[in-house]
């Protein structure tokens, strides 16, 4: 029983259309995508067309939580006490995930469960301390060594610049001497010229005389210059032994000042070695915990030192560790940090000035480039077309028709771009397509003769039999016995066993028979005419530039030869290996 | 273990950051902490008996109540009652000693006898399962997440600069001044000292008429309660602290100065103009402002902490070997002498220069600036420029919590975070350590 059959009952009509087409949706109301049954069945046809707009079954949503709620079980947890870290005997307390019962049998099964965070607990490998009376011989081997070191390298040092003392005062000596010596000829030239000036009047002799007398002056002083330096030179390089002796005393005590850096009290470096393995080497940390006023580099160094002679008497010493550790060098340290020191200590001018080169530098990279490729373009542009291409596809009209389209699609386009590019440019006038090397080099392929034999058959064929004649004239002649040179003359040539395919081929087209190889032979051979300039039509093709019988046969030829001198090098190539490798396993290199 | 994906672990410590201001405690792994008090104490005395007061208590007017500061820059300094603080902010969180760790901060200039003494009693008083010591701005980095940093604390009694780095803090590196909250304090009382203006503990007023400035103020007392001076001096930190939030750092070359109105509890408004500027650009230089009355001056601070503790002893640099090049250095790492006061960015830069060469870049990096004072509007913008400038070799770069209540504890914050995370719980001190390994190596190797 549905609605409609109530309302028929009661005599109530109503329009029919809708209510049908609304019952019809909804007749199969799906809760969970069911349709209803049994009593909710009848209970919704009941409804009728007065369904709401909206199914409401918020029943839903309840009924789905209290399913959750029933699959829903909350996994246990636990506060268990535990220990962070083996040697610590704290108990603290944290949640774990697990029942009681289960965390205990997992705890029974392996009871040295480590805590999950202990392996972060990292210990550095520092070498053990020394007892003091190792240490104090340890220092005293550095300050030997120190001491013997410093006076060798200070004593070479002071030689040399007592050396170059001398030698600077000797120039200066010898400088002196040149300027009195200058001094004195200014002084007499004075006096000439006072001569000169009282006896102006006086003749020539007198002249020739002071002249004389001058050049014997000059004479008089090259004399003198070479007695000055002998005396002197002997003296120069050699340092007197009392000089040495003082020097070795000054450079000792001198070393003995510079000695101090060694002072390092046992205590000290104990405390040092203390504070390394409680700060893990980190040396900021260290510096700022260490109670002295030691720079960091001293730190370093002193405990690097120590630690190279504690592990060389190891027993299985680790060599890569102890020249790491040997290659610190504290003054090259301090350099270094001067420099960065220095670098921080810019001012913002300077950093100003700096960043301003570096834009600069890239501008005046991308100018360049910019250049290079401007020039490039222009290249290209000036070069002509390569001749790589077989030309065979623009024999045809059609093809030269093709060719010349493309060209002039090409010349547009490149015009565009120019235009587009640089307007203030002058632009090149397009070449001709006349001058065009390809149509040039159809053209040159045709001798005279040929274009003459051409040009009069054509016109044999297109006038009248009347001229048959002089076609059979034509015949004669070549029916005639020509000698050799008027064959060659006539490019006739008898084909003798040759085969011939029908029809008319261009000898441009014609096979070579040497190219009868192997494809992977062709490119070598190719290569190989590529490297010495020979015309090759591109690819695996050969043809010469002018393909005359006697060039082609010629071309023919050297194709072949080259084949076997390929072959040849080939098989020599594989010899020698051959050769190598029976030496190499003979032991006879 | 789902907890691993942080490296957290919880185990319920406690975190106590006494402070010179306010003293924060509250649980490990929390995101604030449960209670701030302020650091002082009440003392009533009551014929014979005399009792101690903490926390709200310390705000009911009362006679014979005398408030006392528990801590003087971050450090306690009345142990007796500090002691009795604590306990009673232990009792309050109803803590339950045998199950939890306790942490403390400290600031880095405490001494070695100041942390024996803490450590002992500590150990005496409670029985902490477990105990440390962190020093504050290691928190601090630890709350930023930033191990390689330089903390900038502007607290109410000092303003620190300490490099950290691993998170362990460089001492000898680091700076302190008394140019902050107080100092800030004692600049605005002294001015109203200068003008005349009374104050008196808005409770004790009966009834007020609006004035402006140059008219005296109108009001009248209620008559009945007897208070301490130092009661209304403690209830004066309020005042302060509202004054101190009209403050603004002046921008570069700024001739405009808006107007504030600030009203007192006598009902006396003053109208503030560049003095708010003024007073706040104090904390960049101290001595640009002069005071009439001396007595509030504060003595001349170059930032350096003196005899830290015999074992860090701070020795002028004596070197034994000078070369030019060293002497080079010297001279541009040690202080100058001509230098006795330095302005927050002074000390900032001061600090930067005496960080090995190495470190410096990292550091400058990241510089934290967290306190109270750091809320000042265009302070860290001041801060930054001028950063900048004094080093032009380095990028500065700021790092400043945006809320506000996080600035202020971020000390808290950071031991918060220190303490639930799983590699810390290794760290621990238990009593029994404390007694078989004694206070010396535990000052050494464990609270570092």
């Amino acid at each position: 029983m549905s609605a409609n059959d109530i309302l028929d009952v009661l005599n109530i009509s109503r329009d029919d259309n809708q209510p049908a087409k609304k019952k019809q949706k909804t007749s199969t109301p799906t809760d969970n995508g069911k349709p209803l049954t049994g009593m909710a069945r009848e209970l919704y046809n009941l409804v009728g067309p007065n369904t709401p707009p909206i199914n409401l079954s918020s029943s839903n949503y309840i009924s789905n939580k209290g399913k959750q709620n029933r699959q829903f079980r909350p996994s246990p947890w636990s506060k268990v006490n535990f220990t962070p870290g083996k040697h610590r005997n704290i108990q603290l307390k944290h949640w774990v995930k697990g029942s009681e019962e289960l965390l205990k049998q997992e705890n029974e099964s392996d009871e040295k469960k480590e805590y999950f965070f202990e392996k972060f607990n990292i210990k550095l490998d520092i070498p053990e301390f020394i007892d003091e009376e190792k240490y104090e011989t340890y220092m005293n081997e550095f300050k030997d060594d120190f001491r013997e070191e410093q006076f060798t390298k200070r004593k070479a040092e002071r030689m040399r610049q007592l050396e170059e003392q001398k030698k600077q005062k000797k120039i200066e000596e010898k400088k002196e001497e040149e300027k009195r010596l200058e001094e004195k000829k200014e002084a007499e030239k004075q006096e000439e010229v006072k001569q000169d000036i009282k006896k102006e009047g006086e003749t020539k002799q007198e002249e020739n005389f002071l002249e004389e007398k001058k050049e014997e002056q000059k004479m008089g002083e090259k004399s003198v210059e070479p007695s000055v330096e002998p005396s002197k030179e002997p003296s120069e390089p050699v340092i007197t032994e009392e000089e040495q002796r003082s020097e070795d005393e000054k450079i000792k005590e001198e070393v003995k000042k510079e000695l101090v850096q060694f002072d390092w009290s046992y205590q000290e470096t104990k405390e040092l070695f203390n504070l390394c393995q409680i700060y893990e080497l980190k040396w900021p940390t260290i510096h700022d915990r260490f109670p002295s006023n030691h720079r960091v580099e001293d730190l370093k160094e002193q405990f690097y030192r120590i630690c190279v002679k504690i592990l060389e008497t190891e027993e299985n010493k680790n060599q890569n560790l102890i020249d790491s550790l040997k290659a610190f060098s504290k003054p090259r340290e301090l350099e270094r940090k001067q420099y960065l020191e220095n670098l921080l200590k810019r001012t913002p001018a300077e950093i100003a000035e700096e960043e301003s080169l570096v834009i600069e530098a890239r501008r005046f990279e991308l100018a360049a480039k910019k250049m290079l490729l401007e020039r490039s373009n222009l290249l290209t542009l000036l070069d002509s077309p390569q001749s790589t291409q077989n030309v065979s596809q623009y024999q045809s009209s059609q093809g030269i028709s093709n060719l010349y389209n493309n060209l002039m699609i090409y010349d547009k386009h490149q015009k565009k771009k120019q235009a587009h590019q640089q307007k203030q440019e002058p632009i090149p006038p397009p070449i001709p397509l006349a001058a065009s090397s390809s149509i040039r080099r159809d053209k040159v392929f045709q001798t005279n003769l040929q274009q003459y034999l051409a040009s009069f058959l054509k016109q044999a064929h297109h006038t009248n039999p009347a001229i048959k004649q002089e076609a059979n004239s034509i015949q004669q002649l070549l029916s005639k016995r020509l000698t050799q040179k008027e064959e060659e003359a006539y490019g006739l040539h008898y084909h003798g066993t040759e085969k011939l395919t029908p029809g008319v081929t261009l000898r441009s087209q014609q096979k070579l028979p040497g190219s009868n190889q192997r494809q992977s032979v062709l490119k070598s051979v190719s290569a190989v005419f590529q490297e010495m300039d020979l015309p090759t039509a591109g690819g695996t093709m050969w043809k010469p530039v002018m393909p005359t019988r006697k060039t082609m046969s010629k071309y023919d030829e050297l194709l072949r030869s080259v084949v076997t001198m390929l072959d040849i090098k080939r098989a020599k190539d594989k010899l020698e290996a051959e050769i190598k490798l029976i030496k190499s396993q003979k032991g006879m290199q | 273990m789902s907890n691993t994906v942080y490296g957290g672990d919880e185990v319920n410590a406690i975190i106590l950051d006494p402070g010179t201001y306010n003293t924060r405690i509250g649980y490990a792994g929390d995101d604030f902490p449960k209670i701030i008090t302020p650091s002082y104490y009440g003392e009533y005395s009551n014929k014979d008996t005399t009792k101690k007061l903490f926390g709200q208590d310390l705000l009911i007017p009362r006679s014979n109540f005398e408030i006392k500061p528990l801590l003087k820059e971050g450090l306690i300094s009345d142990w007796d009652s500090t002691i009795l603080q604590f306990n009673h902010l232990f009792n309050q969180l109803k803590i339950q000693q045998s199950e939890q760790p306790l942490l403390l901060t400290e600031p880095i200039w405490s001494s070695t006898e100041y942390k024996t003494k803490l450590i002992e009693s500590v150990y005496e008083n409670w029985q902490f399962s477990g105990f440390y010591v962190a020093k504050v701005p290691t928190c601090i980095s630890f709350q930023q997440g930033r191990p390689n940093c330089l903390v900038v604390d502007l607290g109410h009694d000092t303003i620190s600069v300490t490099p950290v780095v691993d998170g362990i803090c460089l001492i000898k590196n680091s700076m302190k001044t008394n140019y902050s909250g107080k100092f800030l304090n004692s600049i605005i009382e002294d001015y109203l000292q200068d003008k005349n203006i009374v104050w008196e503990p808005s409770y004790k007023i009966k009834s007020k008429t609006i004035t402006k400035y140059p008219e005296p103020a109108q009001f009248q007392l209620k008559s009945g309660i007897e208070t301490t001076n130092s009661y209304s001096q403690f209830l004066k930190l309020q005042m302060y602290h509202e004054f101190k939030e009209l403050l603004m750092i002046p921008e570069k070359g700024q001739t405009e100065f808006p107007k504030r109105i600030f009203e007192l509890s006598t009902g006396q408004q003053i109208t503030l103009e560049k003095e708010r500027f003024q007073f706040a650009d104090c904390i960049f230089e101290p001595k640009s402002y002069e005071f009439k009355n001396k007595q509030l001056e504060l003595p001349p601070s170059n930032g350096e902490i003196k005899n830290l503790n015999p074992l860090n002893e701070y020795r002028p640099l004596k070197r034994f070997k000078k070369s030019e090049q060293e002497e080079n250095e010297t001279a541009s790492t040690t202080p100058n002498p001509d230098v006795e006061v330095r302005g927050l960015s002074q000390l900032i830069t001061h600090s930067l220069n005496l960080i090995d060469i190495d470190l410096r870049s990292s550091i400058a990096n990241n510089i934290i600036v967290t306190g109270g004072v750091s809320l000042i509007p265009g302070l860290t913008e001041k801060l930054y420029h001028e950063l900048t400038n004094n080093n032009p070799g380095l990028k500065i770069r700021l790092h400043a919590v945006g809320n506000q209540q996080e600035r202020i504890n971020q000390s808290w914050i950071g031991g918060s975070v220190l303490a639930s995370l799983g590699t810390f719980h290794q760290m621990w001190v238990t009593k029994q350590e404390y007694e078989e390994v004694g206070i010396d190596r535990l000052l050494n190797q464990r609270f570092r």
